[in-house]
């Protein structure tokens, strides 16, 4: 009884006296994660669009924390995964990076990043795209920007077979692809049959068939009744032809323009790029994905981590934050149009008023990103190599789920 | 019992001698132990490891593992695919290239040709230009809906399979691809054979009368020993490490039709699985040498 007061005495004196220390240094020496602390030089690395127009919100935050300078330098995508690994490696690390969402797990293990401080609020991002930054239960780093896929479809075409709504579900999917062939495309739907990236496509059917990648202790549970169920419904639309089983030379924008495919399933990205392909604008809509056990998509995007072996990481967590702001991650859609990952942001006008643009808004609410884990590069072209086999090949969805789960046991979680 | 003043001269130059050789190699040796050497043993001895790209930060942690990477690149599906693509694609690409570049060579070793130069300019000139760029423009070429060859079948009214995009034809084109453009670096090594061969040969052949195949056959062919070996060698050792073209034209697609060995390599480089990839390496260095050393025992000069 006494030994236990006296522990609560002391645990209570030491905490009063870090409170008191705290308050004490603020302002004068480096302090974790408070921007009042904020002083010193920071390099920000950042890829593609994104690194070449980081400039404009960095001469923000300088003018609202003078004592900070703030250093981009632009990477170009292809690089940046080489040059962020070997920066680890070689201790020459910039303080702050945008870190593709799937390159998370990699660096994290690799002990390169710092985890986030509790000072920010995992409830303000989309909670997809907070799950990429959560590695073996830890976070390390936030959502800066995201994207998910939704359904593109040619609604004239559709009308035109007799098929007048937004698909709810598979089977009024099919019904979709159907009727869009009916009123004369070539191919209902484009699927990726294989090759670099189909497993994004996939993915979402198999989450809506309540599938999940792993359990709670991180063991694989690709094989299951909702990967056979998924990888079936997937293949049957090459099997009846509503989908071209080879990947085509001419983009998918200037088919679906043209009325030779009705239907795809992409990102924000193609809104502009069927618009330049010379697609009109009353010909077509974006629809949720389609729900059965849940209508989930894929999030993927960009996210911010600071670097372990950061020399200022006060200040970089304070730039950081500051991008979280949601008049800030406004003002990032209107510089670059990277959807924001902050979900207060989707109130702002700016998005709220763009009709096409809250399709995607809703669907984050329902969207998963992959798992955040070391290998998953390595899996994930083992799921695009099993479901070509599938929808190319002769392979049996049971088989290819089968196979799909003992690559990634091969594999295994590097964790 | 002293050393005579001559010897101790001798010596002293002949240190000399060698410290001069020495700086005049160093330049050399530095770079080469720095950057061929070093990192050459360090892959080796990586190849024990299982070193993963989470392990950079601490590279001396890894554990040794003896032979096991070897043992799963054998037992590795994707490793056979890979090298069985790769085995059918030297099988017909040096075959192929060496038999039309001397053939071309031939024709072009004529003094009744025209134009002889602006040919040989011509079929060497893909050899000399960027393989990338080369791979980007026969895809464009070989692509199933929109390309230019199923363009010009589909004006004589055939529907053009998928050069490309079909697993029965990928492989195929890619090599069809290579011997175009390995052509023209056999050509100019064959003329370069055919010309040393001393036409006093021709002349006694022709008066013994050896017809041209027979000249071909008895006199042009065992001439050119040396320079097919040559060839062979160097077009083997070359088709051995495709890779630029499966990365550029179908990323070894479809249904792993065109990984190439050395492709999948750069896979499993690229998701960090150092070790293993070091061990593959390895494995396409030994099959590179065992195969060059084939040749020499087969098309070395009969004495």
């Amino acid at each position: 009884m006494n030994r236990s007061i006296g522990v609560v005495a002391v645990l209570t004196l030491a905490a009063t006296a870090v409170g008191i220390v705290g308050d004490t240094v603020r302002g004068e020496g480096p302090q974790p994660a408070r921007p009042a602390a904020a002083e010193g030089d920071i390099t920000v690395w950042a890829m593609g669009t994104e690194g070449e127009n980081l400039g404009v919100l960095a001469d923000a935050f300088m003018e609202e924390f003078p004592d900070v300078s703030v250093e981009v330098t632009a990477v170009p995508w292809d690089a940046a995964h080489d040059r962020i690994v070997t920066a680890i490696a070689g201790g020459e690390v910039p303080d702050v990076s945008l870190i593709g969402t799937t390159w998370m797990g990699e660096f994290a293990v690799l002990g390169g990043l710092e985890p986030t401080p509790d000072s920010i609020d995992p409830s303000q991002f989309f909670e997809g795209a907070w799950d990429t930054t959560v590695v073996d239960g830890v976070s390390y780093g936030v959502p800066w920007y995201v994207e998910t896929r939704v359904l593109y479809y040619r609604t004239d075409l559709a009308e035109e077979g007799g098929f007048n709504q937004a698909p709810a579900n598979w089977d009024e999917l099919t019904q979709l692809a159907q009727a869009t062939v009916d009123g004369g495309a070539e191919y209902g739907i484009s699927l990726q049959p294989g090759g670099i990236g189909a497993w994004q496509t996939f993915m979402p059917f198999f989450w809506q068939a309540g599938g999940e990648i792993v359990d709670e202790e991180n063991n694989f549970t690709i094989d299951s009744e909702a990967c056979v169920e998924s990888l079936t419904y997937y293949d049957s639309f090459f099997e009846a032809g509503l989908s071209q089983d080879t990947v085509s030379d001419v983009p998918v924008e200037g088919l679906f323009a043209d009325g030779s495919v009705g239907a795809f399933i992409s990102g924000p990205w193609m809104i502009g790029v069927i618009t330049d392909a010379g697609a009109d604008p009353e010909t077509w809509a974006l629809a949720h994905q389609p729900t059965e056990a849940s209508g989930t998509s894929f999030v993927g995007g960009g996210n911010l981590a600071v670097f372990e072996q950061s020399d200022n990481k006060p200040a970089a967590w304070a730039f950081v934050e500051y991008l979280s702001r949601p008049e800030v991650q406004v003002t990032w859609y209107e510089t670059v149009n990277d959807l924001p990952a902050v979900q207060a942001a989707w109130d702002d006008d700016a998005l709220a008023g763009d009709e096409l643009l809250s399709a995607f808004g809703e669907q984050l609410d329902d969207a998963k990103s992959p798992l955040a884990i070391p290998t998953w590069e390595q899996i994930a072209s083992a799921l695009d190599g099993q479901i070509e086999q599938v929808t190319v090949g002769d392979t049996s969805p049971e088989d290819g789920c089968q196979a799909m789960q003992e690559e990634a046991e091969s594999i295994g979680t590097g964790l | 019992m002293t050393a005579s003043p001559a010897f101790a001269y001798r010596r002293r130059r002949n240190w000399r001698q060698a410290l001069v050789a020495w700086s005049f190699a160093l330049p050399f040796v530095v770079l080469f132990g720095a950057f061929m050497a070093g990192p050459i043993l360090v892959s080796f001895l990586t190849s024990f490891t299982d070193m993963r790209i989470t392990d950079i930060r601490s590279p001396f942690g890894v554990s040794f593992i003896g032979f096991d990477n070897y043992v799963d690149v054998f037992q590795d599906p994707a490793f056979r695919k890979a090298a069985r693509n790769t085995a059918l694609y030297v099988l017909f690409a040096v075959p192929l290239t060496i038999g039309l570049g001397l053939l071309v060579a031939l024709g072009l070793n004529q003094a009744t040709v025209r134009l002889r130069n602006v040919l040989r300019l011509g079929y060497f000139l893909p050899y000399v230009t960027s393989i990338v760029a080369i791979a980007v423009v026969w895809r464009l070429i070989l692509g199933t809906d929109a390309g230019l060859l199923n363009g010009l079948l589909g004006g004589l009214g055939v529907k053009g399979p998928g050069w490309l995009n079909d697993s029965r034809y990928s492989l195929w084109s890619i090599i069809l691809m290579t011997t175009w453009r390995g052509l023209g670096l056999q050509m100019i090594i064959f003329l370069a054979g055919l010309q040393a061969i001393p036409s006093e040969l021709y002349e006694a052949a022709s008066v013994d009368g050896a017809g041209r195949w027979h000249q071909f056959r008895y006199v042009t062919l065992p001439m050119l020993r040396p320079t097919l070996l040559f060839s062979a060698v160097i077009a083997s050792i070359g088709l051995m490490q495709f890779f630029e073209e499966p990365f550029v034209m179908t990323q070894g697609g479809p249904l792993d039709s065109t990984v190439s060995v050395a492709y999948f390599a750069y896979e499993q480089f690229s998701f960090g699985n150092y070790g293993y990839t070091a061990a593959i390496s390895y494995v396409l260095f030994m099959t590179i040498a065992a195969l060059t050393f084939l040749q020499f025992r087969l098309l070395r000069p009969k004495t």
